[in-house]
């Protein structure tokens, strides 16, 4: 097969991503981290008084916490978080009508496909530039049947009780250095909330995009899906490349009520020299499932843990992740599922794959409670070295204090077979395609299980980065 | 006296190191002030770090409440052994070798005399510092565990009293096992032994180390360095047994550096004490090294045993196995951290790691960390972790063909366990082993 058949139908620009517009925005703090930077965020945003106590307290648990040691280098960053703007708004407020939104940033997303992704197959959109959600809309019928698909700044504004319920109550400020500075500074992200029983047949879905320079994005996502109810969210993330680091640190935070089914979907593709370290967390009860579908390419460094607490009987945790290191990237990803209630299962399977310099690490956690009766646990890790210079790390943790559980977990390394490449090969495949070929089929597990633009998408990506990878 | 400094006590100071150094060679000498440097400078290790995560040493160990084990001379009478010193001799087989510690002291050495005509040497290491200098001096602390090792392990180079040094000459092979007993009687107090044992090119030997202790009122701290060194082609296994009594803190450090071609297995026995910690380190040197590292413990009460384990792959071609098992009764508690590290350019590693924990009691814990860490692309490794409780299906199969059901428990772990020491099936060692074990399940 040649190499033109490979790529045909797959129509994704190559340089898709990689384009950047002229800055604009009509307000931005100072660079760096401070109280003003913290109140500055609030008021803009014209926030109740009890937000703000709550950001200027988790800017006082991030000053008292230390870099993590642990995972990747951040180093570079500690150096650069001065020189971090915290906050751009890139203009006055958000559409809702398509038209409405500027040209510049209009353009930027028509460049994304997200105005014909919208019209085939979403239930709604919500597309972040910046800091702001600049674009929001769900489908009428939803609407109908109570759904919200808000940015998160208009979720606290219209529907404070529900929001002050849930906010800051999966992932605590204090959990970890990179979710107490979101607390501080978020800016942007979702509000879902699925009513009582409704079964949301198509994805809701959010962009998010990180134009500016030596900037920030610190988007806050909060999700509560209510008993028996049914829904899935996609998101996709990217950036431009500059020569200097860019920061996204993120907050997911997702309730799912007894019987109910949520799964998340992520695929991101930040520029090179982007640090990308977010925090997602699920609270699943009783019957409830959650899933995770996690995709990590680009980034010159992605700490990202999806995690599931299972804190009903019967929850069940799903992890499905996948990460693709290139040149001078680090991935260190995985899962955590906590089984904190009898009869919770859960799985994690990671896929990875490390190319020229790059380094994937899984790192996970599976902790069951005493208590915990009849948990059942089982992670798969698989890592895939394309050269001699790559690397992979397997870090999991694996803590069990109950007796009548079954925790499993199992991990495999390896390269590229030489009897699949030769056997390729003698069926008259370049080494590359050959190559592009063993990978697409080490990630098909995970690439079958998105919906089939994303699984597209996710191949064509890989073929992408796959280029060139043959000495 | 208090310095601030930590792990500076009453018993374990400078003063201390000095008085060990009295009468030895200039060089020792100064190998342990420079240990205990070592010593002062590190940090006493905490749950913060990876390596103790699991195991608090504020809670498990009160060094300023210890002092330093005496260790005089006795005469060698096994009519005074303690009765449980007499019952551990009795059971050893045929030797090619025997030695005896009783508190730190070696009151007991024999090696069988066409080895030592052929150039074995078996002594304690304080003799052989004096008598093979030219042997001692280049690998003592320095190679295999030297002081900037850890904590402990400059502790143990700064305050060790005496041990075991065995050679074996190019080409020799022993036919039957070196057999080692300790014995701790003293309680309240620190105890530092080290062995050294070094394997010529293609010679090969087994040694079996075995420390036994009664129970203890007051904490009572056994601490081991193990250095083991294989040269070209030689075959050796080393085997620890540790079936100390409640009150003990056991501490070993080892470390196996496995030369070209040659063998390097071990297997660490763990069933007795109160905390038991073991750090071993497997480095495969040599291309065609080779290492299967084994492991089996068994707690009841309220026992805690933390296994920390590395095969780090620095030559191509190398292959180790590691497989842990462990079953935990009552509140006991274990924790595994186990690291493949495959470095640049070991091309066609094979590396594997298994732990796998039964769980026994509703109170008992296994915490796993099988690490990997991969540097080179042409390598075959997986590792692999399980905690779970007793197969019912199992279970119910022998209760269905009339055994009791406390019976059949025993049976299944017994299998579960067995399949270690199946690895490794040394004269006597199997036997002592599943003897130790039956005791236990019985309570």
């Amino acid at each position: 097969m040649p190499q033109n058949e490979v790529i045909q139908g797959l129509d994704l620009d190559v340089d898709k991503y990689g384009f950047s517009d002229e800055e604009q925005h009509v307000f931005r703090t100072q660079p760096g981290l401070s109280e003003e930077v913290v109140r500055q965020i609030s008021a803009q945003k014209g926030e109740p008084e009890w937000m703000l106590e709550f950001r200027l307290e988790a800017l006082r648990i991030y000053e008292s916490k230390p870099m993590p040691t642990w995972g990747g280098d951040l180093s570079t960053l500690e150096e650069t978080l001065d020189e971090i703007y915290f906050y751009v708004r890139p203009q006055d407020r958000m559409e809702r009508s398509w038209d409405d939104v500027p040209d510049n940033i209009k353009t930027t997303f028509e460049k994304l496909g997200i105005p014909e992704a919208e019209q085939k197959v979403l239930a709604g959109v919500g597309a972040q530039y910046e800091s702001e959600m600049v674009y929001h809309s769900l489908k009428k019928e939803w609407e109908d049947k109570g759904v919200i698909f808000d940015s998160i700044e208009d979720g606290l504004k219209n529907h404070p009780e529900l929001f002050r319920k849930y906010f800051g109550t999966v992932v605590p400020s204090a959990d970890n250095k990179f979710s107490a500075m979101n607390s501080a500074v978020w800016s942007g992200g979702s509000f879902v909330y699925i009513p009582k029983g409704v079964q949301l047949e198509t994805p809701l879905q959010a962009y998010f995009r990180v134009n500016q320079e030596r900037m920030g994005q610190f988007e806050r996502t909060l999700i509560i899906v209510e008993e028996g109810a049914r829904a899935h969210y996609i998101e996709g993330c990217t950036a431009p490349t500059y020569s200097t680091e860019s920061f996204h640190s993120g907050v997911i935070e997702i309730v799912v009520n007894p019987g109910a089914h949520f799964r998340y979907t992520t695929i991101q593709n930040w520029s090179n020299n982007m640090y990308n370290l977010v925090t997602q967390r699920a609270l699943v009860h009783e019957h409830a499932t959650m899933e995770w579908l996690d995709g990590n390419l680009g980034s010159k460094l992605t700490m990202k843990y999806p995690s599931c607490y299972l804190v009903g009987e019967g929850a069940h945790g799903n992890i499905l992740s996948i990460a693709y290191s290139g040149d001078g990237q680090h991935q260190d990803t995985g899962g955590k599922v906590v089984h904190a209630a009898p009869h919770t299962t859960s799985s994690i399977v990671s896929k990875s794959i490390s190319k020229g310099t790059g380094r994937s690490s899984y790192r996970g956690l599976c902790k069951v409670y005493d208590g915990a009766v009849g948990a059942k646990s089982n992670v798969e890790c698989d890592a895939l070295l394309i050269n001699e210079t790559s690397r992979t790390d397997t870090y999991p943790y694996i803590e069990i204090e109950e007796k009548r559980s079954n925790i499993g977990h199992e991990a495999t390394v390896s390269k590229v077979g030489d009897e699949q490449l030769f056997y390729l090969m003698s069926r008259g495949m370049s080494e590359e395609e050959a190559m592009a070929l063993i990978v697409r089929g080490f990630i098909e597990p995970i690439a079958k299980q998105l919906p089939l633009e994303y699984a597209v998408e996710l191949n064509r990506l890989i073929e992408l980065e796959m280029e060139g990878s043959v000495g | 006296m208090t310095t601030g400094i930590e792990g500076v006590t009453e018993a374990i100071n400078r003063a201390a190191v000095e008085a060990r150094s009295e009468g030895e060679p200039q060089w020792l000498a100064e190998r342990r002030a420079h240990a205990w440097s070592v010593y002062e400078s590190l940090p006493m290790p905490n749950t913060r770090l990876e390596e103790w995560r699991y195991t608090d040493l504020r809670r498990h160990l009160d060094l300023d409440a210890l002092k330093l084990g005496s260790v005089e001379a006795r005469p060698d009478d096994p009519s005074s052994y303690p009765a449980v010193l007499a019952d551990t001799i009795a059971e050893d087989r045929e030797a090619a070798g025997h030695l005896v510690l009783m508190d730190g002291a070696v009151v007991h050495v024999d090696i069988r005399d066409d080895l030592a005509s052929l150039g074995v040497v078996l002594m304690p290491l304080r003799q052989a510092v004096r008598e093979h200098p030219e042997l001692v001096e280049p690998h003592l602390a320095t190679e295999a565990v030297p002081p900037e090792e850890g904590k402990f392990a400059a502790l143990n180079a700064a305050l060790w009293s005496d041990g075991v040094f065995l050679y074996v000459p190019r080409g020799v092979r022993l036919d039957a096992p070196v057999r080692v007993t300790r014995w701790i009687g003293e309680e309240g107090a620190a105890f530092f032994s080290r062995t050294l044992i070094v394997a010529e090119a293609t010679s090969q030997v087994s040694y079996v180390d075995e420390i036994v202790s009664s129970d203890f009122e007051a904490q009572t701290l056994a601490s081991a360095a193990v250095e083991v060194i294989t040269r070209n082609g030689a075959q050796v296994q080393y085997v620890s047994l540790q079936r100390m009594g409640r009150g003990a803190f056991y501490q070993s450090q080892q470390r196996t550096l496995a030369g070209r071609d040659s063998t390097l297995d071990t297997l660490n026995v763990s069933l007795g004490a109160s905390v038991s910690r073991v750090d071993l380190n497997a480095r495969l040197m040599g291309p065609g090294a080779n290492s299967d590292m084994l492991g089996l413990y068994f707690g009841a009460d309220d026992q805690h045993f933390d296994h920390n384990t590395s095969q780090d792959h620095e030559a191509p071609a190398a292959r180790s196995d590691l497989l842990y098992k462990g079953a935990l009764d009552d509140h006991s508690r274990a924790a595994f951290r186990g690291i493949i590290r495959v470095h640049k350019g070991a091309q066609q590693t094979d590396a594997y790691q298994t732990n796998r924990n039964l769980l026994l009691s509703e109170h008992a814990r296994a915490d796993s960390l099988p690490n990997l860490e991969i540097e080179a692309d042409d390598v075959k490794c997986s590792h692999g972790s399980t905690v779970g409780q007793l197969d019912d299906d199992l279970l119910f199969y022998l209760m269905s063909r009339g055994l009791p059901r406390a019976k059949a428990e025993r049976l299944v772990v017994l299998g579960f366990l067995g399949e270690v020491m199946s690895r490794l099936p040394l004269g006597g060692v199997v036997e002592k082993v599943t003897r130790a074990i039956e005791q236990k399940l019985r309570g």
